[in-house]
């Protein structure tokens, strides 16, 4: 074993510019491979993927208003295609006024009831709790001019036996969203808020916040509306259609995610395409040369046999050539992809965020490609090997 | 034995042969008439059509072996490590390995067997007038010098038979002489029994050797070439 190991290393040496020719003829193959896949990853992975993941695509909207109670927002929050569920208030007693002392400006802010899993937020945003925290859209940061931590201030008017009445409340932002989150001045706050909110525009006392009116509501209450997000783009259709039986009617972006989706399809067939008949290529190239490559050797794999070698040993010397380059093959084409990747990402950085590099592979797609390249090399030479151990030595040794 | 080569157009029959341990053996004839097929079966390298009995005994006390036997069971491996033992193999184009230096060509089979570097090889090397090529690739040296590489490999590991086809055919008429007699000379210092196949008795006449008998025949329609060689 240690002999042709010897032999087929000095061999495979001794042949330095027959053996660069099979292994850049591979890189040759393979790098362009990693490349496309690198660019399939990247672009339709990350682009598409955000796409789908836009939890906007996710929304479901009802149509008009209802009467929705806890045991119905408990109903809906437990069915698996439920990501996000949460009551919202009459819209038009769902705005505050918001100002801060960094500017003169009085915002009218939208409020947005939020909680735990906000499919809007970033991972980075804390999600506002209890009655005196907010998060602020964009744009009613920018106006206000606060940062996170500022405190702002908030104030509610109403008609009440006739009187003017105003009350005041502190909110420290504990967020700022992306503008892509909420588009207009709003403030996402948590339900609890909002409702006191209501509460008071209705003429009703909070006690919470030490705001006069008429007692509380005795009966339960219900919402007029609500949030609801899907898990997956997937699952929206079924839940509208659940909504819709039910006698609730909704919208979503259907036609959006139906674009979105046929354009991920088409894309993944194009690649998937292109990488069959590349592989099939690749293989087949490799397979080649090094079939041809036996072939070339039958004669020295014959004086092999006639010496002595065994079958094992004749056919472990062209696959220890065939995984020398595989492997070196292999390690060329990274080094020709990752020279790419960085040139690709460097022309494009301007257009893609840092995160998501047009052109990237994962540790993963390298050991894949190695195992693929190396397996079928060594497939290759094994049947090329099998073949020449399995002929008769004297064959071999009268050629030429 | 019997081999048929491209249907029955050829065949090469040998009703009996033996040879003795350190005999000296020549097959003389004409290219085309079975000398190469006949010595690859004996070195165990090409299998017969047909075998009868085909017994090698590779040592004066040890038992005979079974060669029909294990052609029988296509055991690639048991005869190539017969070979690996007791066969040395001087081929007409000295099928050396170009990868490997004159040293670890002629050291090939001693290295396989595990034999220590005893200088056996600079011995040989010496011997057969290459000694100053021994780290030199194959494709610097003369066909002569190659085919000493040869002989010297096929003798390195002191084999009980050494086959030889044709070893000097490629060879002017002087350093073919000057060669065959080198190495019939150091197979009998081995006492190693020889086995050459050559279409020039003149040229092996005077070494000493037993030249095998045959003769080639052929049926009346021209479409079978019979050759049958005893001795």
């Amino acid at each position: 074993m240690r002999n042709i190991f010897k032999l087929a290393l000095t061999d495979y040496f001794y042949e330095w510019q027959m053996s660069s020719c099979f292994v850049l003829a591979l890189a040759a193959v393979l790098a362009p491979m990693m490349i496309l896949f690198a660019l399939k990853f990247g672009i339709i992975g990350s682009m598409v993927e955000q796409l789908i993941e836009d939890p906007r695509n996710r929304e479901i909207k009802p149509v008009g208003s209802g009467h929705y109670n806890s045991e119905w927002f408990n109903s809906v929050r437990e069915k698996p295609e439920v990501a996000f569920i949460i009551p919202r208030t009459r819209s038009l007693a769902a705005t505050m006024q918001l100002k801060s002392n960094a500017s003169t400006r009085i915002i009218p802010a939208e409020l947005i009831p939020t909680a735990e899993k906000e499919p809007l937020f970033y991972k980075d945003i804390s999600i506002p709790t209890g009655l005196h925290q907010i998060v602020l859209s964009e744009s009613a940061a920018h106006k206000l001019k606060v940062a996170v931590g500022d405190q702002v201030d908030g104030s509610l008017n109403r008609r009440h036996d006739n009187q003017k009445e105003r009350v005041h409340i502190k909110l420290t932002v504990v967020g700022i969203t992306h503008l892509a989150a909420f588009a207009r001045d709003g403030a996402f706050v948590p339900l609890d808020l909002i409702i006191a909110t209501e509460d008071f525009l209705d003429g009703r006392a909070v006690p919470a916040l030490g705001w006069q009116g008429d007692l509380p509501l005795e009966s339960e209450r219900s919402f007029p509306g609500f949030r609801l997000y899907a898990n997956t783009i997937d699952d929206v259709a079924a839940l509208r259609d659940g909504l819709v039986a039910s006698g609730i009617e909704a919208r979503t972006r259907a036609a959006d995610i139906d674009i979105v989706q046929t354009m991920e399809k088409r894309l993944n067939a194009v690649f998937w395409f292109v990488a069959v008949i590349g592989l099939t290529g690749f293989s087949f190239s490799l397979g080649a040369n090094l079939w041809a490559n036996v072939d070339r050797k039958k004669k020295e794999l014959s004086v092999l046999r006639l010496v002595g070698f065994r079958t094992s040993d004749i056919i472990w010397f062209p696959v220890l050539q065939a995984l020398l380059t595989g492997i070196l093959g292999w390690a060329l084409a990274s080094l020709i992809y990752l020279a790419v990747e960085t040139s690709i990402n460097r022309m494009l950085i301007t257009q893609v965020d840092e995160d998501n590099p047009v052109c990237r592979l994962l540790p993963l797609h390298f050991e894949v490609a190695l195992i693929f390249t190396v397996g079928a090399a060594v497939l290759a030479a094994a049947l090329g090997g099998y073949r020449a151990a399995k002929i008769q030595p004297s064959d071999g040794l009268r050629e030429i | 034995m019997t081999r048929m080569a491209e249907g029955i157009e050829f065949r090469l029959t040998v009703p009996s042969l033996q040879i003795s341990l350190g005999e000296k053996i020549a097959l003389i004839g004409h290219s085309g008439c079975g000398k190469s097929t006949l010595l690859d079966i004996l070195a165990m390298i090409l299998q017969p059509t047909s075998a009868g009995a085909f017994r090698f005994r590779p040592e004066k006390e040890a038992p005979p072996i079974d060669v029909v036997k294990a052609w029988s069971q296509n055991d690639l491996n048991f005869m190539g490590d017969l070979r690996k033992h007791r066969i040395g193999y001087v081929m007409q184009t000295g099928g050396l390995l170009p990868y490997l230096t004159v040293r670890d060509n002629i050291n090939l089979s001693r290295q396989l067997l595990g034999m220590p570097d005893d200088g056996t090889v600079e011995e040989l090397a010496k011997n057969l007038d290459i000694a100053r090529h021994l780290n030199k690739h194959p494709d610097l040296l003369s066909t002569g010098e190659r085919q000493r590489v040869a002989i010297g490999r096929a003798l390195a590991h002191h084999p009980s038979i050494v086959i030889a086809d044709e070893p000097t055919a490629s060879l002017d008429p002087i350093a073919a002489r000057k060669i065959m007699a080198l190495f019939i000379a150091l197979a009998e210092e081995l006492n190693i029994t020889v086995i050459i196949a050559s279409h020039d008795w003149k040229h092996i006449k005077q070494l000493g050797l037993r030249r095998l008998a045959h003769r080639t025949t052929q049926n009346s329609a021209g479409t079978v070439t019979e050759t049958k060689v005893t001795g």
